[in-house]
């Protein structure tokens, strides 16, 4: 009935041919019958075919008690999920916040320019390359990033698009040659272990390289080492990270490694064994530096220490409790979790203390959910407990979708014990016998790895009916979400758990009375269950000895954008906002300006530089105009424009709204309407009246949390930046970000080196070696790879 | 039983109440489209919202459960406002016309898609009453009028516009030579009399009007006949004395005392008009400037200075129309004045005044690209457009009906009968408040009886929740998510598989008419403007 691309149901393979409907009769017999199962089977149907041809969907109608409705409605809500064959290859462009401030939008048109692909397509015409836009994928701190397939490129310019796609094509098999095969025999007696970080982030930074690098080195040189693959290490600025430590003596640190410095360092604190290798490993050094005519040790130059000063200032403030043993503990090993503490708090629920005790503790340690909203951890067990029905569920939040944030990747990724351990006992506090985790399909190693240890757990009796010998049914499973923010909002959430389209309801009445299939649930927040965990092994009366009055214990950041040194941070609560810019990040770059912090994603708001003494506190972030949000930190300088900050924000909540209610489906729409109408510089006098006005409207009437915050980005930066609004009504745009508002022009210190018209990939720049260059600004696309170009900063803006 | 206040009044309501079921029961009419009782509140129109007092929250009343003490605003100017924005906003992606461009476009709104089709259904007769409630000389605009409406015709762009003026000319023709023309109801007496100065078109129609309203009228007219431009604008060619004649006569039939040879001259044969009788039109064309300043009339640069929505000049009880406002002016624009002003009058003299009506609420699409014509012109006649001259071409009553039968039926069918347009125009909603670009005007026939409309829908889910309760096999589903979402078929099948059972329940539930039946085109004549 329509002809959307997004949504048309093909008809058929991408070929003409048959579809071969085999694979949805055992994808049937495999995943069940039931109404409830018709996302996991339309992520195997996805998986396999890379798209969801019609026959294969009537199929599943016709053998299961999905009907067409439900399966139409269902897989045409999920951005996953896709109605017409896609490239060979798929490019995916992050358009985080990070990613977006850095240039995101000027990526994805140089890869579209690249590939030849049309407007309003997304896939080049031989059907090699899908370019399609996604909404973060979680490595902000390494923005701009691309994935193409497997692999993950960070910080691109469209500069580097045609390397790239060069680099990704040489190695087509790319992902596979980051995985390195591990030595078939563990060392014995090692002398002491190597840490390499290898989160999804690490890995986009380079960290799998050198993984292979350090597995090869052990390998060839028999250096007496273990490798440990540990989870996160919070200093995304320095990864590619190692950490060796020996049995017995110092640990050392070392940053920023490149796959050619993995020899030295190794073989630096692990000699190799037998004297032949020593008498060889002697030779090559000495070959090497020969060669290569290098006086310093480069191992000693990459070398850092916790206590060297960028450090310190960044670990100094912090405070791990969420992610205590980052950097040290394998995320998978199970017993070095349980050396660790892991399960105490656990066990001790199953045996000494009753529910009310648990929910005693939770509530005494004034722990709020860390989704956002910041209500009472203690409050919503205990409603859920009194709440009559049953049975009761758990449900674990793991639909982190908010662009700028993935703590709960790197919590979920580094410490699946302990999320599964919180979930547990907030199971056993409000007297359900079931759980389960809702972790979005664009987390694909969360979701393994939580997988894995729900295995574990079970295959070792800590779950499953008779969890730690205790006698009582500890059941929990894993749901995976199927790309839509609004998911993470709690009714949306469940809705989609059942099996239909993300769309939140009216509360009340609240999960915690009705929830999944009618019943009491619990639906916890990643990073409050990791909390729980660690309160109830330490004790709340541990907790409150952090934070402020409303606001206890700590909160996990993502620290990204435009300061020196981002990462994952854990900082208790009442930190100022500048203490977390200035030390923990460090600072702007050198010659630009802080201006303001973009707190809470699409939810939150901009704390300009001169409010931010504002400490880290739910009710003190809410006055200054943001929220806490689920942690997202996003620092900005001058060079960006808050107009555009604005219109980026409300385009994610936009394009994520489920279009259940007015204020949101039409309100966010028409919102955004003005806001391009201001950044194409199109503005006039009374659309910034018209746009607080509707923000109102849409805030104070949506139906849920998702359409009433969503115009809180752009009544902050209305109420803190209101004259770079008005000065893109006049035409202007300040900070030089908007395109249509800005021209390229070349000064007068221009050597004539011609390096900009070889950059430019439209011509726009004619070729006048010698002399002074000039920009044709009716051709100029404003990618900037001109101003990147030149060597003497003769590009500017005006 | 819990007790919670709405605007102030307590109610006693059984638990589970809705604040909307407990406003019902106060008498106080909370709007809502997407609600249906025995289908579950979807919360999607949001037109419902009502605000709970002493706090910021606002809350669907549809799906909110009364609470004991629950103290609720409905009929606030706050509430209202967050009405009115749903509303609009719902309108900004409402692609349609409530009423027919043609009614707009022609100055006299005339109820241009009824005339014909009560000529398509070969009722000249009833087609003449509808002609005649807005343009008293259909015989002389037939041929003299500049036929505006026709510029306004959807079909125009497609192969030409609907012949509408030769049409009405065409009824107009056919009635007068029935020999007894129609002759409209008149009014009881009221006791009232008013003078018009002038016998043009103007004054002539004001008269018209004025007789039906039950009102005495004396027709003053300068020269010895009536007609005032008709008589010196057009050629004889153009406009044949003979139907000029015919027509005066239909029209003077309803009773009308006219004095020709009769000139107002002076100030004071004007002031003795105005003490003899209860009110008076000045009519008198484009001369009227010359005298009026001498009877104590406002002038302005073309005409005599008159209050736009009631032709009243700065005399009480005085008013003034047609081509004595305006200078120059198309006949049907004086055609129209006239009407509109013998209203203002007729509520001057029985209501001691007010504001002519507004004109009516209509969503209005604009200019339609050719290529998205193709749903209109599924159901419309296919004769090629044929004029007719009023002379040896005249139209045949076969061609004047397939002519007629041109008509795309443009207007909305569910014109008075849609929630939408009702609580638009209550709450004072501007379509065009977000002046956005709309989508694409599409409209979808395949079905037998139903046709759909997906610009029209507001996304209520009404019709996918009677069609999955009523069990149909394919049903409906919401198809994509956030502002592109629309109600469509599974499978592209179509919309007659997807509503075998429940169809009739569909159309009667839908607060639009985005889906609406074939055979039940429209539901109402269009308002009179001025009435």
């Amino acid at each position: 009935m329509f002809d959307s691309s997004r949504t048309a149901i093909a008809e058929a393979a991408p070929t003409g041919g048959e579809v071969d409907l085999a694979f949805v009769d055992a994808t049937i017999e495999r995943l069940g019958r039931s109404a409830d199962r018709v996302i996991p089977i339309l992520q195997a149907l996805q998986d396999h075919y890379r798209y969801l041809p019609r026959p294969a969907l009537e199929r599943v109608c016709a053998s299961t008690e999905i009907t067409p409705a439900a399966i139409t409605s269902v897989s045409t809500f999920y951005s996953q999920f896709r109605h017409r064959p896609m490239g060979e290859h798929i490019i995916s462009v992050c358009h985080g916040t990070a990613c977006h401030v850095k240039g995101a939008p000027l990526v994805q048109a140089a890869f579209e320019r690249q590939l030849g692909i049309a407007d309003g397509d997304d896939t080049d015409a031989e059907g090699r390359f899908t370019v399609q836009k996604v909404a973060c994928l979680g490595c902000c701190t390494l923005a701009p990033v691309v994935q193409i397939d497997e692999v993950t490129y960070g910080g691109l310019t469209s500069r580097r698009v045609a390397e790239t796609l060069d680099d990704f094509l040489k190695h087509a098999n790319g992902a596979a040659g980051q995985r390195p095969p591990a030595r078939q025999q563990p060392v014995e007696r090692p002398l002491g272990e190597i840490r390499i970080g290898l989160d999804s982030c690490c890995i986009a930074q380079g960290t799998g390289k050198v993984h292979a690098a350090v597995e090869q080195v052990l390998t060839e040189w028999g250096a007496p080492a273990a490798v440990k693959k540990v989870g996160c290490v919070v200093m995304c600025h320095q990864t590619p990270l190692l950490e060796i430590a020996p049995a017995a003596g110092k640990e050392r640190l070392y940053a920023r490694v490149r796959e050619e410095d993995v020899m030295e360092i190794v073989l630096r604190h692990f000699r190799p064994k037998g004297l032949v290798r020593r008498a060889r490993y002697a030779a090559t050094r000495w070959l090497d530096r020969l060669l290569t005519d290098e006086r310093e040790d480069p191992a000693a130059s990459l070398r850092v220490d916790r206590r060297d000063g960028a450090i310190c200032a960044f670990l100094g403030p912090q405070r791990h409790l969420a992610t205590e043993g980052w950097g040290r503990v394998d995320p998978m090993d199970i017993d070095e979790h349980l050396a660790g503490g892991g399960f105490v708090a656990l066990k001790r629920c199953l045996t000494e203390l009753a529910p009310e005790a648990i929910i005693e503790a939770i509530t005494a340690s004034g722990l709020r959910g860390r989704g956002g909203a910041g209500f009472p951890t203690g409050e919503k067990w205990a409603r859920a407990a009194s709440a009559e029905g049953s049975p009761k569920y758990v449900i674990c939040n793991g639909d982190e979708g908010d662009p700028g944030a993935f703590m709960n990747r790197m919590l979920l990724e580094s410490f699946p014990y302990r999320i599964i351990e919180g979930l547990a006992i907030a199971a056993l506090a409000v007297g359900a016998e079931e759980g389960y985790f809702y972790i979005r399909a664009e987390y694909p190693t969360a979701v393994e790895r939580i997988a894995a240890a729900l295995e574990e757990c079970r295959r070792r009796g800590f779950l499953g009916e008779n969890a730690f010998g205790s006698g009582r049914r500890l059941h929990i499973s894993l749901k995976q979400g199927a790309g839509a923010f609004v998911c993470g909002e709690e009714t949306a959430l469940i809705a989609s758990i059942e099996g239909r389209r993300g769309t939140p309801r009216l509360r009340p009445p609240f999960p915690s009375e009705k929830g999944l299939w009618g019943q009491p649930t619990v639906v916890n927040n990643v990073e409050t269950l990791a909390l729980a965990a660690w309160i109830l092994r330490h004790g709340a009366a541990e907790f409150v000895t952090m934070g402020t009055k409303e606001s206890k214990g700590t909160k996990v950041f993502a620290l990204a954008g435009k300061v020196r040194r981002g990462g994952l941070i854990e900082v208790p609560m009442g930190v100022s906002l500048r203490e977390i810019v200035d030390e923990i990040g460090g600072g702007m770059v050198p010659g630009r300006r802080f201006k303001a912090v973009q707190v809470g994603g699409p939810s939150g708001g901009c704390v300009p530089a001169a409010l931010s003494d504002t400490p880290v506190d739910f009710e003190a972030l809410t006055g200054a105009g943001a929220i806490m949000g689920s942690g997202g930190l996003v620092v900005l300088d001058d060079a960006d424009c808050m107009v555009d900050i604005a219109r980026y924000f409300l385009s994610f909540t936009q394009d994520q709204s489920c279009g259940k209610c007015t204020f949101c489906r039409i309100g966010t729409r028409r919102m955004l309407d003005i806001l391009d109408r201001l950044c194409a510089g199109r503005g006039t006098q009374g659309d910034l009246e018209s746009l607080e006005s509707l923000a109102f409207s849409v805030g104070s009437a949506s139906l849920c949390g998702l359409g009433r915050t969503a115009p809180n980005p752009v009544l902050s930066t209305l109420h803190h930046f209101r004259d770079e609004y008005q000065a893109h009504i006049e035409g202007r745009c300040p900070a030089g970000r908007c395109p249509a508002l800005v021209r390229y022009r070349i000064n007068e210190q221009c050597i004539g080196c011609t390096l900009c018209a070889q950059a430019c990939p439209v011509g726009a720049i004619p070729f006048t070696p010698y002399a002074r260059h000039e920009v044709i600004d009716e051709q100029c696309t404003r990618c900037d790879n001109c101003r990147a170009a030149c060597p003497v900063g003769a590009v500017e803006i005006a | 039983m819990p007790t919670i206040t709405i605007d102030g009044r307590a109610i006693d309501v059984p638990a589970g109440t809705t604040v909307l079921e407990a406003a019902e029961r106060l008498g106080i009419e909370i709007p809502s489209l997407c609600h249906l009782k025995g289908c579950d509140p979807s919360t999607s129109c949001l037109v419902c919202v009502v605000r709970i007092s002493g706090t910021s929250r606002v809350l669907p009343s549809c799906a909110t459960r009364i609470e004991d003490g629950m103290a609720v605003e409905s009929e606030t100017e706050a509430v209202h406002a967050l009405r009115r924005t749903a509303l609009e906003l719902l309108l900004s992606d409402h692609v349609g016309d409530c009423l027919a461009p043609c009614y707009f476009m022609c100055p006299a709104h005339m109820d241009i898609p009824l005339m014909l089709r009560q000529i398509g259904r070969e009722e000249i007769r009833e087609a003449i009453a509808t002609v005649k409630r807005d343009i008293a000389l259909p015989a002389v605009l037939g041929r003299v009028c500049s036929k505006p409406c026709e510029k306004g015709c959807r079909r125009a762009p497609a192969d030409g516009a609907v012949a509408v003026c030769d049409l009405k000319r065409f009824v107009a023709e056919e009635d007068l030579a029935t020999g007894e023309p129609y002759l409209p109801e008149v009014a009881a007496p009221s006791g009232k009399r008013v003078a018009v100065v002038g016998g043009g078109p103007a004054g002539l129609a004001a008269a018209y009007y004025l007789v039906q309203a039950g009102h005495a009228v004396d027709l003053f007219e300068r020269e010895p006949l009536l007609g005032g431009r008709l008589r010196s604008e057009f050629s004889e060619e153009q406009l044949p004395a003979e139907i000029l004649d015919a027509e005066l006569e239909s029209l003077l039939a309803v009773g009308i005392e006219v004095h020709t040879g009769a000139a107002v001259a002076t100030a004071d044969d004007f002031e003795q008009l105005r003490r003899e009788f209860d009110a008076l039109l000045v009519a008198t064309g484009a001369a009227a400037a010359r005298d009026a300043g001498g009877w104590g009339l406002a002038v302005a640069a073309r005409g005599i200075d008159v209050e736009r929505t009631t032709y009243q000049t700065n005399l009480p009880a005085v008013f003034a129309a047609g081509n004595a406002l305006r200078g120059k002016g198309m006949v049907v624009r004086s055609v129209a004045d006239g009407k509109e002003a013998a209203w203002s009058i007729h509520r001057v003299l029985s209501e001691g005044g007010g504001p002519l009506s507004e004109k009516p609420f209509s969503v209005r699409m604009g200019k339609v690209a050719p290529d998205q014509l193709g749903g209109f012109l599924v159901h419309a006649g296919t004769a090629p457009r044929q004029e007719a001259d009023g002379g040896a071409a005249e139209y045949s009553l076969t061609e004047a009906v397939s002519q007629a039968e041109r008509c795309l039926g443009c207007g909305c069918r569910a014109h008075c009968g849609c929630r939408l347009e009702r609580y638009a125009s209550r709450y004072g909603a501007d379509p065009n408040r977000y002046g956005a670009s709309r989508r694409p005007y599409e409209v979808l026939t395949q079905h037998a009886q139903i046709v759909y409309e997906p610009g029209k829908c507001i996304a209520c889910e009404l019709c996918i929740q009677i069609a999955a309760r009523g069990g149909e096999p394919l049903g409906l589903a919401f198809v994509g998510r956030g502002f592109d979402v629309r109600v469509a078929v599974p499978f592209d099948r179509s919309l007659e598989e997807a509503l075998s059972k429940v169809a009739a329940e569909c159309v009667a539930a839908c607060p639009t008419a985005a889906l609406s039946f074939k055979a039940e085109p429209f539901k109402s004549a269009l308002p009179i403007l001025g009435q």
